[in-house]
């Protein structure tokens, strides 16, 4: 069963290159929304089982800074929960892409903006993912925390997963470099269900 | 066929429907009913100019991101708490004024740029979330502090301890701890009833918090002992700030009816070393302790610094 649910080399290449596709539909929404140029850079994808990314989030969150960190359920015939990690610096840099005063940078506000791209994100790559593969899918409405350490990430998040596709790409707007990362956690199902669907695009081609 | 202006007005959430220069085009029966704005007086009028609590910027931007991407858009009760303020009128909850709502905006009609917002009435849902975090603190509390003197406790003390470890670590800064006690509390027991030990161990706790800088915390160890740890400091700052604090002690005087009471304190200090203590903080401790000890065989009163 384990083997069933890694990524070979070519299927691999092929999410890679169906998360491009997906990727660019994003880049054009946020560009469009907030009237700014902005650019995703290719996404750099990996496939790890649920004690590399543990590794990979105590990596990741046990710096000085926050972490805001939104999360939403995905359902459908992919089934499980993407989030998405953005530091405070780039939370703020994000904040005055969005055009918050500078008396708006505060918490709240920050986390709306923080929603609202993490939602466009979400929804744009993986609708356009799903269609890409013959999926049909639907979203709850994202949560956000901030975390300060993978303790509480560890605390918060229940561990239902046994393998996770990281997609990590860094936001530019004109001058600034905004880092975030998409974190797509899906069922064991749909991870089947990715792999067969690869499969197919590969036979196609 | 289905009749959709039946379920738009008996739908069990509120459902407006604006197009993207925000002017309404549909209100429905729910919101008639709580807002007492009928739709025909509210239809083609501006949102924010009949609500103008309503986030202008914000609002267009999440119409415009359900228009691009097609997908729903969410107002969260945190951090808006309402979209429409719709008071409530309870006498017996008071914990909200107003509705708590979940927003989510769908596209209606993508070609024609209009969309629809479902207005869910979740103030049930966040008194309850309300009421469990004022239990969490509670619980937090309870678990500690010491019901006593309402200072921290034992326990707390180590989870504390550790915080402050690593945060002064990553920072390269000094942590000072002190252990105190009241000299022959047990005569002070024994003379004035233990119900006045009890307030001059009340007394302590009150003045140590009152005396210590506020990065420093002050934890009850048990019976008529305590611990300081003293944030940023060094053994001599250390030193300096329970000195103050134990002449500050010495001069206290507490009425009672068999006279006036005086009562001293003596302390022994340490410093947190990261090579002798390899983030034990227990070997700290046990560093003041010894000098505490010093200071009671030397006569009382005293403040010893540790090895």
């Amino acid at each position: 069963m384990k083997e069933r649910l890694t990524l070979n080399e070519d299927e691999r290449d092929c999410l890679q290159e169906l998360m491009n596709i997906s990727y660019g539909s994003a880049t054009a929404a946020i560009a469009d929304i907030i009237e700014k140029f902005a650019t995703l850079s290719i996404p750099n994808i990996k496939t790890v089982s649920l004690e590399e990314f543990k590794e990979y989030i105590k990596h990741k969150l046990n710096h000085d800074k926050s972490h805001y960190v939104t999360s939403q359920s995905i359902n459908g015939t992919i089934s499980g929960e993407t989030m998405f990690i953005i530091d405070e610096n780039s939370t703020i840099n994000l904040g005055k892409e969005f055009d918050l005063e500078e008396d708006e940078l505060i918490q709240e506000e920050l986390k709306d903006v923080v929603l609202e791209i993490s939602n466009i994100i979400t929804s744009t790559t993986l609708s356009k993912f799903a269609e890409l593969i013959d999926a049909s899918i639907t979203f709850s409405p994202p949560s956000i925390k901030i975390l300060n350490s993978s303790e509480e990430f560890n605390d918060t998040y229940v561990n239902e997963y046994s393998y996770i596709i990281i997609i990590s790409t860094v936001m530019k707007f004109e001058d600034q470099n905004i880092k975030g990362e998409l974190l797509i956690l899906s069922k064991d199902n749909s991870i089947l269900f990715i792999k067969d669907a690869l499969n197919k695009v590969l036979e196609e081609f | 066929m289905i009749k959709n202006d039946i379920i738009f007005n008996t739908i069990d959430n509120g459902i407006i429907i604006l197009d993207e220069k925000l002017n309404i085009v549909a209100w429905n029966h729910w919101l008639e009913i709580r807002t007492n704005i009928k739709e025909d007086e509210i239809k083609n009028k501006n949102i924010c100019e009949q609500f103008p609590y309503v986030n202008e910027k914000k609002l267009k931007r999440k119409i415009k991101a359900v228009l691009v991407t097609k997908n729903p858009s969410y107002y969260s009760v945190d951090p808006h708490k309402f979209l429409i303020d719709i008071k409530i009128n309870s006498i017996t909850d008071n914990i909200f004024e107003s509705m708590q709502q979940d927003i989510t905006i769908v596209p209606y009609d993508v070609e024609n740029k209009l969309v629809c917002l479902y207005i869910y009435d979740k103030t049930s849902l966040y008194k309850t979330n309300f009421k469990l975090e004022k239990l969490n603190v509670e619980l937090r509390d309870l678990s500690n502090r010491d019901p006593m003197t309402r200072s921290f406790n034992r326990r707390y003390f180590y989870e504390e301890s550790n915080k402050m470890l690593s945060l002064s670590l990553r920072n390269n800064q000094d942590i000072s701890l002190v252990i105190l006690d009241i000299d022959k509390f047990k005569n002070i027991n024994d003379t004035y009833g233990h119900s006045i030990g009890d307030d001059v161990i009340i007394l302590l706790a009150r003045k140590l918090e009152e005396f210590v800088r506020n990065s420093d915390v002050v934890f009850r160890f048990g019976g008529e002992e305590f611990v300081i740890l003293l944030n940023n400091a060094c053994i001599d700052n250390g030193y300096n700030v329970i000195e103050k604090i134990r002449k500050k002690i010495e001069e206290l005087e507490i009425d009672t009816k068999k006279g006036k009471l005086h009562f001293t304190i003596s302390a022994g200090v340490s410093q947190f070393c990261e090579l002798v203590d390899v983030s034990d903080i227990e070997n700290t401790l046990k560093r003041a302790d010894d000098a505490l000890y010093i200071a009671k065989e030397n006569g009382r009163n005293k403040v010893v610094k540790g090895e």
